[in-house]
């Protein structure tokens, strides 16, 4: 994760063209970006200190493959919070995704290739769902996706009757748990989805107008931009990376559970937020947020790996998230950035 | 607390904000009905009367006990962020307060009456801590309420399970008897621990701190610009919601009588749809507390009616999500009438 630069935030120079305050903005958005890198590398490299087996590539490695899941998710999360929503419905999301992805496709089924796009097409509706919520019946985000998350693990629980059946399908566990070019196949895809993710936020022409509906939504509908179709698409696009990452997550634990979602939801807006973006949206770059999710990941194994007791790991671990915001408060980064000019 | 008095309150605290931002305010007969508890009113009554239609036991003083008892914690929980919401905030610390109070309760019962009082002392000075923590983080060092209070909910659930790693213990027995029990064979003594924090925030809402709470939700630089103290407006809220948390932990425990690290986290997401129900807008300025206790009793009952009705207790969430939108868009709908007129 030592790959970010400071070409996302170069794009923010335009978008925020005008605002007198723009130079302090960027320095802050590059800033915490590279902050949250530094803080990886350091703490991954720093945790040899606390045991040996630490800090090794190997665990390097681990850290990508557990932090997969949380990337995707809040590759999702971080659109939706940047056009100025919030999707609680992440968790039961990815539970419907693994827990079709056993149902209808199984360990090794011939029709794996139309069956696992139509369990995204599935996720992908629930999206549409809820943003058919917001932007038709304008129902606040966070009711709207709160009550479809409710909505659907409901009917998941009626569906599997309490006990999910079946078998991770053979492509998922391919994905998971093989090997390429000499690395973990997730790790590859890790990399590839990095790229395509951050291509998609900061280079297309979608993730511009996503931008300027987070900034302005009037602004952006008299600058001619599709407001209705940019409105939907974010929580269309996150239901599917949701669905993606429960079946990765079935992949990689051979199996759906009711509740193998549940405990991605906060750190999924954790990730979005600790990266730099604002929760009031419009702010924000997807490197920042891999930098976030990352960051949770290692700091996780890290703290699993000292064998402390459960209690206190969750402590630590609120006090980490805690003293990152307070570090990667924008007063702090532009009272910085005016000390270098 | 009758419908009259809070419909009739409800227009009064409003006035001044929406006054200082768009003129003088409609004052249509529907648009008042959503300010107050009128539609979610009817709408328990109504539920109401069809509980009492399956089940004719449902009068009885026991059975009315009974749904109090189950409706008190979120009731609370849901009066509690109804306050941070109004200052357009988020409180997610909700889950971890009210899990630490009902351990510590189980894990160093007092016995007696005595104790019973030092008992809910002590969770109002656990919840008043934690929702100061969460005050100075928001109001004084401006972090977003919804990090901000992510990191304190992380901390206190490692406390809780610091305290008590799995579920057991035993709470006192004065509290689970006297606390879920009847006064003079026929008032819930749970209903009245409610009606009394009803009781003392319309009398708050009459303060100077009630209209500046309601200012700042609806129009914070007008709030401030006109004298309010916005700080310290916030800083009070906070305190005053996990004080209000502290008591949703010990009505819990009563009901509970035993311990559980998880007991609060279902109460999180039900306390939003608690507060959204009853027609309190997310975005802050405008509802009223009572309304979202109505909203949780609501939710509550929804679950016996459901379970009477011999619907599988799978499809609960279902019925829960699909009310939840349909009240939202039905208050936001008699709002725009109103406004229209």
């Amino acid at each position: 994760m030592t790959a970010m630069n400071e070409n996302p935030t170069s794009q923010a120079r335009f978008q925020q063209s005008g605002d007198t305050r723009r130079s302090a903005r960027i320095s802050a958005e590059t800033v915490s970006t590279l902050a949250v890198a530094i803080l990886c590398v350091a703490l991954l490299v720093g945790a040899r200190f606390i045991s040996p087996s630490l800090g090794s590539w190997s665990q390097v490695e681990t850290v990508l493959v557990l932090g997969s899941f949380l990337v995707v998710l809040s590759f999702g999360q971080g659109l939706v919070i940047l056009t100025g929503g919030l999707d609680l419905s992440l968790p039961a999301v990815a539970t419907l995704g693994g827990i079709l992805a056993t149902n209808w496709v199984g360990a090794s089924d011939p029709g794996a290739w139309y069956l696992l796009p139509l369990v995204l097409l599935a996720c992908g509706c629930v999206g549409f769902l809820s943003a058919a919520g917001i932007v038709w019946l304008k129902v606040p985000p966070f009711i709207m996706t709160l009550a479809m998350s409710i909505i659907v693990s409901s009917l998941l629980l009626g569906y599997t009757k309490g006990t999910p059946r079946g078998a991770a399908p053979d492509a998922a566990v391919a994905l998971m748990k093989g090997h390429l070019l000499g690395l973990p196949a997730p790790v590859v895809f890790l990399v590839a989805f990095v790229v395509l993710g951050w291509l998609f936020q900061s280079r297309s022409i979608f993730g511009r107008y996503l931008y300027a509906i987070g900034t302005n939504v009037e602004a952006a509908r008299i600058a001619g931009a599709p407001v209705t179709a940019m409105r939907i698409l974010p929580y269309v696009i996150s239901a599917v990376s949701a669905g993606f990452a429960g079946l990765m997550l079935v992949g990689y634990s051979s199996g759906a559970t009711l509740r193998m979602g549940d405990s991605y939801l906060l750190p999924s807006i954790a990730a979005v937020v600790i990266g730099g973006s604002s929760i009031l949206g419009g702010r924000g770059t997807f490197l920042g947020t891999v930098g976030g999710a990352i960051l949770l990941t290692t700091l996780g194994t890290i703290i699993s790996a000292i064998g402390l007791e459960f209690g206190l790991r969750t402590i630590i671990e609120g006090a980490i998230v805690l003293v990152a915001l307070l570090l990667l408060r924008e007063e702090l980064f532009q009272k910085l950035g005016s000390l270098w000019r | 607390m009758s419908d009259i008095a809070t419909t009739s309150g409800g227009a009064a605290p409003s006035a001044a904000p929406s006054a200082a931002r768009s003129g003088p305010a409609p004052r249509h007969r529907l648009w008042r009905l959503t300010q107050g508890a009128g539609l979610i009113l009817g709408l328990y009554v109504l539920l109401y009367a069809l509980y009492a239609y399956q089940q004719p036991r449902a009068l009885d003083a026991y059975a009315i006990a009974a749904l109090m008892n189950n409706t008190a914690p979120l009731a609370l929980a849901a009066a509690g962020q109804t306050l941070v919401v109004l200052s357009r905030g988020f409180d997610l610390s909700i889950a971890g307060v009210i899990s630490l109070c009902n351990v510590v309760l189980a894990v160093y019962p007092l016995e007696g009456p005595g104790g019973a009082l030092l008992s809910m002392l002590l969770c109002l000075a656990i919840g008043g801590a934690v929702g100061a923590v969460n005050g100075w983080l928001v109001a004084y060092l401006r972090l977003q309420s919804i990090a901000a209070t992510l990191a304190t909910m992380i901390i206190c659930q490692g406390i809780a399970l610091v305290i008590l790693n799995a579920p057991g213990g035993y709470v006192s027995e004065w509290i689970a008897d006297e606390l879920t029990g009847r006064l003079w064979g026929a008032v819930p003594v749970s209903g009245l621990a409610v009606a009394a924090v009803v009781g003392l925030w319309l009398l708050v809402r009459r303060t100077d701190y009630g209209v500046a709470l309601y200012a700042i939700g609806a129009d914070e630089p007008a709030a401030a610009l006109s004298g309010v103290n916005v700080r310290r407006t916030r800083f009070i809220t906070f305190v005053g919601a996990g004080m209000l948390y502290g008591l949703a932990g010990l009505m819990l425990s009563a009901q509970t009588a035993t311990g559980n690290p998880n007991s609060g986290t279902p109460l999180l997401l039900l306390s939003f749809a608690a507060v959204a129900l009853g027609g309190t807008s997310l975005s802050g300025g405008r509802g009223g507390l009572f309304a979202s206790v109505v909203g949780a009793a609501t939710l509550t009952l929804l679950q016996k009616v459901l379970f009477s009705s011999g619907v599988s207790s799978f499809y609960t969430g279902l019925f829960q999500g699909v009310v939840l939108i349909v009240a939202v868009v039905f208050s936001g709908l008699l709002t725009r009438i109103g406004e229209r007129k």
